[in-house]
């Protein structure tokens, strides 16, 4: 499909930018600086309980006998609730994922009814909401929690997906037989032939460990659900629209009568995309007290309840020819889905197109089975599953080129996409500056004077990405609206249904309608996270943010300012058109010295004949029927020291090249990288829970390892602006894009630091250092590089 | 269960409370005061967003410390920095630099920080690693946190030299 | 994860003190920074009747220069105030180190160095919340008869994870343990028992009063190896001192932390370098002398594997370091 052209557009506005590409603090900065910035936590309702939540302590067992009536007991205990208090309520979130498949594919992923809320009769993993609990504050509800009884009868429980499909294991859901969720093969283009015809394959394993995102807020949802009317929920999230969506059905309500309440939220990292039943339990709670309910998860509860990766397990093998053509890719993947697959083997998906997209390739295939398993549900950690899988296509991508003696540099640019390239699943990029990523960090890190330069165990790496800036999937649509209400006063006010989990949408909101008014983003006020006053937003998910709702809040300035225009083009006697509003003024393009001040306009257009109070409404819609419009490109290049003797890995630096198509805010787009950069070097060194059947051993702050300022690398940032046509001033995303970059860069300079040697699983922890050492050719040519 | 009066001072304010012998500074400032800028996180000692100072100006984490241990003190939580309606330096330094994304651990971050500048107001690299590795931005990666501390003393000039002038 | 029902009772004197110790017997718990017992307590591992407070206590809190040289330091001494003292880190600066790599800033800045000697053995199957421990057997520490990680066991296994230890047990450093009747000095290198459950010789209604440390001119050298530098437990630890200059080293001492039930006090190592100097060779053989003496190693917070190869690494750095000194 050819990029559109934009009918909305204002050549001579949007000739010179004056907001986009400023510095900005973030509008909420003083807020929560100084303490004022209202979380879920924070929030005190009149007559509010305190909710706990008795979890299953087994991976499989009955329950045989279930006795809550000595919690009922205590005083200052409101409501006990289990299974029996949400019989029929499906606590699915996962039919739109569902739906995305089938549309896509023209078939559905096997969707279970829905997950329960509390199980029933029988659990199927540790943390498994069994009962719970209200009353007048949490010590009380702690105590009443130990006052109900429990008693299992064990079953045999299948903890790891390799021997859960083994004839015989035990069986997690009896719908599943074999405990084989879903197996799906995407066939794009024509892999068969690509591996015939090629000159030769290589191939490697690569494991991923079970994580956690580790946002900085904990799990916490307020209910007031004392009015049978009204259903009002505060908690984090990333889409106040699927929440409204999971919990209007199950409770018998329109959507209006649900009002989701994001006032900010700590930190997603892909991970709160979805209602969990804890918002559930609390909506129970509150509507068995008729009493505002919260519920905080304490400690390792956080841990069991978040549902992050599980294990995932990627067999992979890329064919070439001798030139360095890399012709297709054949990659599977065993998806560890937990005890409730559903919503897995969907991103599962995604980590193997993602992986082709910025190769020129023949043939992509992807091979994905989930498996259930007596393990806590899985999700999303942050990149998905891409940060895996990237890294073992990077290390891969890396071999190929030191078997043909090329650089790996060379070898990417060789067979990098370029603009207007149609890739193998009829994706166009309009815009793409991947080779300029390539280029830049090739250059900005100095590799051409380290690259196979370097002592023993000190690495340098290359990895290179994509991602979709936003894609119709989840619903019909992928609309976001917004509304701009400018003031008599000059102030403008934007309204907003997407949540700011601390990625500074609402700032860049704010610089958007600012540039397309004229004004300082400073005069705009942002009101949002309130589904009863905000337009629809299907959320702060697949990189949506910037070019759907950025384009909403465009066209909704756009909508004010033509208000607006009228009224000046009248008083400056001139056609609309002939307007440009900036720094504060609407100002004639052909006679500069004739203009009024915003605030004279915004002033006389209420206050004048008419009586017109400014209010622009605008949405935005993918124009594809499904899928993604615009992607941005990454490239990035790690150097790493290992240390031979305890196995620990010190990045050094990190050097990232981001193709955002335009840099709306310098300040939050590097903000962005030094997170992702942080998080993608977490995730493949440090983050893991570790388990003993099925336990999470070190579910804690403490000893799920997460790096800190000490760890912390240089990082060097470059931003490639290829002005993509369809995103707000040509802007696509740089919320995810970096993350499944950083990762496989880190993984490759590792690998290079031990002489090539493939890196066979994430996080690559000590241990798992030394036996790569030992296993090296490094280490049989006493510690030189071969 | 015994209750036990009080007196705790707070960014200046002087508070008489009854308190029990299980409370921990931070309900007491979240509960009972109901300042919540100083956030529950881990409440085990390790992610550092229930940060205060004590009197002599030192990071505390106010979830690791029994409420009966601070009467008669004096403390300073995250909603004390600003005086006269004016950000501290180390405030402004946060907004400037970028240090503030979800925001959820801010409040404890800048409370880490502001106790690092109170003994070190020029810090060097090897004493912001230490002061602030105690507590978890997953956002930033502590990236410019480090950026708005480093540069801290200068906004605190910058605005010293214009009330003077 | 609230704290559990308790009574908390602070008092200003040691006398006062070990009178309370007295009376409540083992239904008492210390608190002095509180750091590890507020940790425990949320995590109901520690659910004492009386949690008595000796933060008030001025006498614990003082750091005394002795006239032969050494210093006598109040067990109530916070960590960060030992961090800045100048005689500290002038006269012993691989304690100093030990105790700046405790934990993080935060914690130093209120937990003090009778808590970091005391602190109990950890374990990730009983320092966990009391909801996750439920869903495990119980075992010694939670009033069974099982070692999680051991399980062939009759001790249990939980690691002494504390870093101040090292050093001063290298350094000489004697306890004065006191309580309500009397008063006995015990080497630290006599304090630690080999069992995870009772590791200490501390009687219940005692304190640890003071660390006297004897004047040292020796080469000492602190080095710790966790997964993340600030903010973490050591995966391991050493501390070593050596007399004499270069590679000659008459006498010397070495201990390693935090891959077992206690301190490690390595013989065979020091005897070796002892008689050879700190040459290469001496060091690679005392090396190789390492691993017979660790005893039984668990898999806890770090692979058993992964530990001895560490105590080795740690050993042949900690050596050269004090050559080089
Ligand atoms: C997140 C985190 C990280 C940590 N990292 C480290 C680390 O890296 N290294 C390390 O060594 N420790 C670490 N710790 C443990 C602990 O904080 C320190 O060991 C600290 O020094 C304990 O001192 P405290 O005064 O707070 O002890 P408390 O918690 O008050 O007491 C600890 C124990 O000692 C007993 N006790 C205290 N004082 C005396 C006394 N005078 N006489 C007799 N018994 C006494 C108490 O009864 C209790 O059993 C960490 C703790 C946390 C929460």
């Amino acid at each position: 499909m050819p990029p559109p052209t934009d009918p909305q557009a204002i050549p001579a506005q949007e000739a010179e930018l004056s907001v986009v590409g400023k510095r900005q603090p973030r509008l909420d900065g003083p807020q929560k600086v100084t303490g004022r910035s209202v979380f879920t936590d924070d929030v005190v309702l009149p007559g509010m309980l305190a909710g706990k939540i008795l979890r299953s302590q087994h991976a499989h067992a009955r329950i045989v006998r279930l006795d809550t009536s000595r919690a009922e007991a205590l005083p200052g205990v409101k409501a006990v609730i289990t299974a029996a208090h949400a019989m029929g309520m499906a606590a699915s979130s996962t039919e739109s994922a569902g739906e995305a498949s089938r549309r896509r594919t023209g078939r559905a992923i096997k969707l279970k009814t829905g997950e329960s809320v509390f199980a029933d009769q029988v659990v199927t993993y540790i943390g498994e909401e069994i009962a719970a609990v209200a009353a007048l504050d949490e010590a009380t509800a702690e105590k009443a929690l130990e006052l109900i009884e429990v008693e299992y009868e064990p079953l045999p429980a299948t903890m790891d997906s390799r021997r859960a499909v083994k004839p015989g294991a035990p069986q997690v859901n009896p719908e599943f037989p074999g405990n084989v969720w879903s197996e799906d093969i995407d066939n794009y283009g024509k892999p068969d032939e690509a591996f015939e015809s090629a000159d030769f394959v290589v191939e490697g394993k690569f494991e991923a460990g079970v994580t956690h995102n580790l946002y900085a807020e904990f799990h916490v949802a307020v209910v007031d659900f004392s009015r049978p009317d009204k259903l009002k929920v505060w908690t984090p999230t990333q889409t106040s629209y699927l929440m409204q969506h999971s919990l209007a059905p199950a409770f018998g309500l329109s959507l209006n009568q649900v009002q989701i309440i994001h006032l900010n939220t700590g930190g997603a990292f892909s991970g709160r995309g979805a209602v969990r039943p804890h918002h559930y339990v609390a909506a129970l709670l509150s509507r068995e007290t008729r009493r505002p309910v919260k519920v905080f998860s304490a400690g390792d509860e956080e841990f069991l309840i978040g549902r992050a990766l599980g294990k995932n397990r990627y067999k992979t093998r890329i064919a070439a020819n001798k030139d360095g053509t890399l012709k297709a890719f054949d990659m599977s993947c065993e998806m560890d889905g937990g005890a409730v697959g559903n919503e897995v083997g969907y991103f599962g998906w995604m980590a193997g197109l993602c992986n082709a997209w910025v190769f020129d390739l023949e043939g992509n295939r992807f091979r994905r089975k989930v498996i259930l398993t007596h393990q806590r549900p899985n999700f999303l950690g942050h990149g998905g599953m891409m940060v895996s899988s990237n890294c073992a296509v990077a290390q891969l991508v890396a071999k190929v080129a030191k078997s043909l003696d090329m650089d790996p540099m060379d070898l990417l640019l060789k067979n990098a996409v370029e603009p207007g390239h149609t890739g193998l699943s009829g994706e166009v990029f309009a815009s793409c500056g991947l080779k300029e990523c390539i280029e830049t960090v090739r250059r900005e890190s100095g590799w051409d004077d380290k690259y196979g330069k370097l002592p023993p165990f000190h690495g340098i790496g290359v990895a290179i990405g994509a991602m979709a800036s936003g894609a119709k999937g989840a619903f019909k649509h992928d609309t976001s609206a917004a509304m701009v209400r400018v003031g008599e006063d000059g102030l403008v006010t934007v309204y907003t249904g997407i949540p700011d989990m601390g990625q500074g949408t609402h700032t860049t909101m704010a610089m958007i309608a600012a540039e397309v008014l004229g004004i300082d983003a400073n005069d705009v006020q942002l009101i949002a996270g309130d589904t009863d006053l905000t337009p629809v937003d299907v959320g702060a998910f697949a990189q949506r943010g910037t070019i759907t709702t950025g384009n909403a809040t465009r066209n909704a300035a756009i909508d004010a300012r033509n208000q607006l225009a009228k009224h000046a083009a009248e008083k400056l006697a001139t056609e609309q058109h002939n307007l440009v509003f900036r720094n504060g003024r609407v100002i004639r393009a052909d006679d500069p010295d004739q203009s009024l001040s915003f605030k004279e306009v915004a002033y006389a257009t209420l206050h004048g004949m008419e009586g017109r109070c400014v209010m622009g409404r605008g949405f935005f819609n993918s124009p594809l029927p499904y899928g993604t419009m615009a992607w941005s490109f990454d490239a990035q290049v790690a150097e790493v020291k290992v240390d031979p003797e305890t196995g620990q890995i010190q990045v050094l630096k990190v050097t990232v090249a981001h193709d955002l198509g335009r840099t709306i805010n310098p300040l939050a787009v590097e903000g962005q990288i030094d997170g992702q950069v942080f998080s993608a070097m977490s995730q493949v060194i440090y983050e893991e829970l570790v388990t003993d059947d099925g336990l999470f051993l070190n579910p804690s702050r403490l000893e799920y390892k997460m790096p800190r300022t000490y760890e912390m690398p240089e990082i060097s940032h470059h931003m490639i602006e290829t002005h993509d046509p369809y995103g707000p001033f040509g802007a696509k995303e740089v919320g995810e894009g970096p993350v499944v970059v950083t990762g496989a860069a880190i993984i490759a300079a590792v690998s290079d630091a031990l002489g090539g040697t493939l890196i066979p699983e994430m996080p690559m922890t000590p241990i798992r250092v030394l036996k790569a050492i030992r296993g090296s050719e490094l280490y049989e040519n006493g510690g030189q590089k071969p | 269960m015994a209750k036990h009066m009080i007196s705790l001072t707070i960014n200046g304010d002087t508070y008489d409370l009854v308190v029990s012998d299980t409370q921990t500074l931070l309900d007491v400032i979240r509960g009972d005061i109901g300042l919540k800028g100083t956030k529950r996180g881990c409440t085990t000692g390790a992610c550092g967003v229930c940060t205060i100072n004590d009197s002599k100006g030192r990071a505390i984490l106010s979830c690791m410390t029994h409420v009966l241990e601070w009467d008669c003190e004096s403390i300073t939580t995250i909603e004390g920095l600003e005086s006269n309606g004016e950000l501290d330096a180390i405030q402004r330094a946060f907004i400037e630099y970028g240090a503030v994304q979800c925001g959820s651990c801010t409040p404890g971050v800048i409370m880490s920080a502001k106790a690092l500048l109170n003994a070190h107001p020029q810090p060097t690299e090897e004493q912001i690693n230490e002061a602030m590795s105690g507590v978890l931005c997953r956002c930033t990666g502590h990236v410019k946190v480090k950026e708005a501390i480093r540069n801290a003393h200068r906004i605190r000039e910058a605005s010293s030299h214009a009330a003077t002038d | 994860m609230l704290l559990p029902d308790h009574q908390y009772l602070t008092v200003d004197s040691l006398s006062d003190c070990l009178k309370a110790l007295r009376e409540n017997g083992e239904r008492a718990q210390v608190v002095a920074g509180g750091t590890d017992v507020i940790f425990n307590m949320r995590l109901k591992l520690f659910e004492p009747d009386v949690a008595l407070s000796i933060r008030r206590v001025a006498e614990l809190q003082q750091v005394e220069e002795l006239p032969d040289g050494g210093l006598r330091i109040g067990a109530g001494c916070r960590l960060v105030d030992l961090v800045e003292h100048p005689l500290v880190n002038e006269r012993y600066p691989a304690f100093a180190d030990a105790v700046r790599a405790v934990a993080s800033a935060h914690i130093r800045n209120i937990a003090t160095l009778g808590g970091n000697i005391c602190l109990k053995t950890r374990c990730w199957y009983t320092n966990n919340s009391e909801q996750w421990r439920q869903g495990v057997k119980e075992c010694f520490k939670t009033d069974g008869e099982l070692c999680h990680v051991i399980k062939s066991s009759s001790l249990c296994h939980a690691i002494n994870n504390a870093d101040t230890p090292l050093p001063l047990i290298t350094l000489g450093a004697v306890l004065t343990l006191q309580n309500a009747d009397q008063r006995r000095e015990v080497p630290i290198a006599e304090f630690y028992r080999k069992d995870g459950m009772d590791h200490t010789v501390l009687a219940p209604d005692e304190l640890v009063t003071h660390v006297t440390l004897p004047p040292v001119a020796d080469r000492t050298v602190f080095l710790k190896i966790a997964a993340r530098q600030g903010m973490d437990f050591s995966q391991a630890a050493i501390a070593a001192r050596a007399a004499g200059t270069g590679a000659d080293a008459p006498q010397v001492s070495l201990v390693l932390g935090s891959i077992s039930m206690a301190p490690i006090q390595l013989d065979q190592p020091a005897r070796t370098v002892e008689a050879q100097g700190l040459s290469d060779e001496a060091i690679e053989q005392a090396v190789a002398q390492v691993r017979a003496e660790l005893g039984e190693l668990t898999s806890l917070y770090a692979r058993a594997s992964y530990k001895s190869h560490l105590a080795k690494v740690l050993v042949r750095r900690a050596l050269k370091a004090l050559r080089e000194m």
